[in-house]
């Protein structure tokens, strides 16, 4: 982060006296770093934690697979009716329903996250696929595109597949199978478009609906997941596909508006904008999960 | 705030349809995004009210990451009395650990967030940031209040608790945002000095999301976090930068329970 705030200084020297105080913010920053790891190294310490407990699980046997399918879907379901929904399990009890789930010794931990992380990987698989078969429209990754949104597409299709690494590599460290195969749910939904894929238009709508639906799997995720690192690793990357969905939204509205030229990272670009955009990508205060994915769908069977 | 005056006239029909969306967005927004997170946080003070203890359940058992740091080395600090800010009349009193401790810094940084960005709206107004665009005036504004309902969220699961709700600003944070504040003299320094809050914040969520225990917080937790990276995006933009720069968020920015405990 001290690079990208240096770097940000560097693009705009002009503006120089408005930057923070950097002995100040320096001071923050290093207390910051005796505490904390950058995003890489949290990541790889999260998957070194994995390791461990993955070895621990195997030496304990394996668990019955579909027992854990069992419990991975009941779980989910559960977390994301807690939070959104719930109305019903919460006038049950959801809080005991959940301990009592925790604690029962059918409960398989390791393997149930690795199915949800499974279904994680699924969307990443699909995602990447999804970003390559639009990168080969002319209009998104040819010569009539516009510069940012194929840039946007590129670099999200590497995103994509840095977190389908990075889930894959949680999966094989708790003793899981690497997830390769997109979810079978969305694939479908994703294949049925492909013949409309006619203009821009329908392809931000498209990766915008796969990126709001990774986003609110993530943050579903989050509060089913049993490991901890499995967790962080989840927790670092449910954000940045929310950003993803931030950024489709802001170009689904430019293109709507017919004012293409806008999509633009010109300096000063942002004074031609219109006052709606400055609140379109981010429309609730709150991130949803009602289009999260069930935590099974893109498990192995 | 000052708008620009001249406005192309594509956006003429741009701005409205732009609005019209807008517009969806909110009702759906008011519609669906906030009677789901009050049965949340209903959920969350339900559980509170029922056991005082009920939210305090990760009390040192947490692992990884600042907030679990200040909350390990805090098994003494489980008595630590909340103190942050000088302006003690509106500082929570009573004693905040576990959960209700990362609550309460979350609602500090909430409430720096909440003035950082009204001193921007205040400071537009005198005209001390030259022309301020349509859009930076409507992110600002938005943003705004979005962070006031982070405020609010939180703030109702620590007076549930029995605590008083938290008030005042981040104290560690808050001298060097008002410090650096001060130099500011146009949009590009102010959309800076919020683009390091929102990281600051959706570090320090992501950091909780490990930290906390009950479930109920960690959706909360979460819930936020991609939001406060949804604005990070948008002021990335609005600098001109890469929206999107990491594929994996950093955790170099998150504050500690500490800062609200100092």
């Amino acid at each position: 982060m001290r690079g990208r705030l240096k770097e940000r200084r560097q693009s705009a020297p002009d503006q120089q006296a408005a930057d923070p105080d950097p002995r100040a913010m320096a001071a923050l920053l290093e207390e910051s770093q005796d505490i904390h790891h950058d995003a890489m190294t949290a990541t790889g310490d999260s998957l070194a934690e994995m390791v461990e407990s993955g070895l621990d699980a195997r030496a304990r046997g394996e668990i019955d697979p579909d027992e854990s399918r069992e419990v991975a879907a009941k779980r989910t379901r559960l977390m994301t009716g807690a939070a959104f929904g719930g109305g019903l399990l919460a006038a049950a009890g959801i809080g005991a329903a959940l301990q009592g789930l925790f604690a029962s010794d059918a409960f398989a931990a390791s393997a149930t996250d690795v199915q949800i992380l499974q279904t994680a990987s699924s969307i990443e698989v699909l995602a990447v696929s999804t970003y390559k078969t639009a990168l080969t429209l002319p209009f998104i990754g040819g010569a009539s595109a516009n510069p940012v949104v194929k840039t946007f597409a590129t670099t999200t299709m590497q995103q994509h597949s840095q977190h389908l690494s990075a889930f894959n590599a949680a999966i094989t460290t708790l003793g899981g199978t690497a997830q390769t195969n997109p979810d079978p749910a969305l694939a479908k939904v994703v294949a049925a478009a492909v013949p409309g894929l006619t203009g821009p238009g329908p392809v931000v709508a498209l990766a915008l609906e796969l990126e709001q639906g990774a986003a609110e799997t993530y943050v579903a995720d989050v509060a089913a997941l049993s490991d901890a690192n499995a967790k962080k690793v989840t927790a670092s990357i449910m954000g940045v596909e929310a950003q993803h969905a931030s950024v489709l939204l802001a170009v689904q509205a430019l293109l709507n508006a017919n004012a293409p030229q806008l999509i633009t990272l010109a300096p000063g670009n942002v004074a031609n904008l219109p006052a709606a955009a400055g609140s379109v990508g981010f429309p609730e205060a709150f991130f949803p999960t009602d289009q999260a994915r069930p935590a099974t769908e893109g498990a192995q069977s | 705030m000052r708008r620009s005056t001249k406005t192309p006239e594509v956006m003429a029909i741009s701005e409205h349809e732009l609005s019209a969306m807008t517009s969806d967005l909110d009702q759906l927004h008011h519609d669906v995004g906030m009677p789901a997170m009050h049965r949340a946080i209903d959920q969350w003070n339900e559980k509170t009210r029922s056991s005082r203890r009920g939210f305090l359940i990760g009390a040192g058992a947490v692992a990884g990451g600042a907030i679990l740091a200040a909350c390990s080395s805090g098994s003494s600090s489980s008595t630590t009395t909340t103190k942050a800010g000088s302006t003690s009349s509106s500082s929570s009193s009573g004693t905040l650990t576990g959960d209700l401790a990362v609550a309460g810094l979350a609602a500090s940084l909430e409430n720096l967030a909440v003035a950082a960005y009204g001193d921007v709206l205040t400071a537009a107004g005198a005209n001390k940031l030259g022309t301020v665009p349509p859009a930076v005036a409507t992110f600002v504004t938005t943003v705004k209040g979005q962070h006031a309902q982070h405020a609010q969220a939180w703030n109702s699961a620590i007076v549930s608790a029995g605590h008083k709700a938290v008030t005042e600003p981040d104290p560690v944070l808050t001298p060097v945002i008002t410090a650096d504040f001060a130099k500011v003299t146009n949009v590009t320094g102010a959309a800076q000095l919020a683009l390091m809050l929102e990281n600051v914040a959706s570090q320090t969520y992501q950091s909780a999301v490990s930290a906390v225990k009950a479930t109920s917080s960690v959706q909360v937790a979460a819930s936020i976090q991609p939001v406060e990276m949804q604005h990070a995006a948008i002021l990335y933009y609005v600098l001109g930068q890469y929206p999107v720069p990491n594929a994996f968020n950093p955790l170099t920015l998150a504050r500690p329970v500490s800062d609200f405990q100092s």
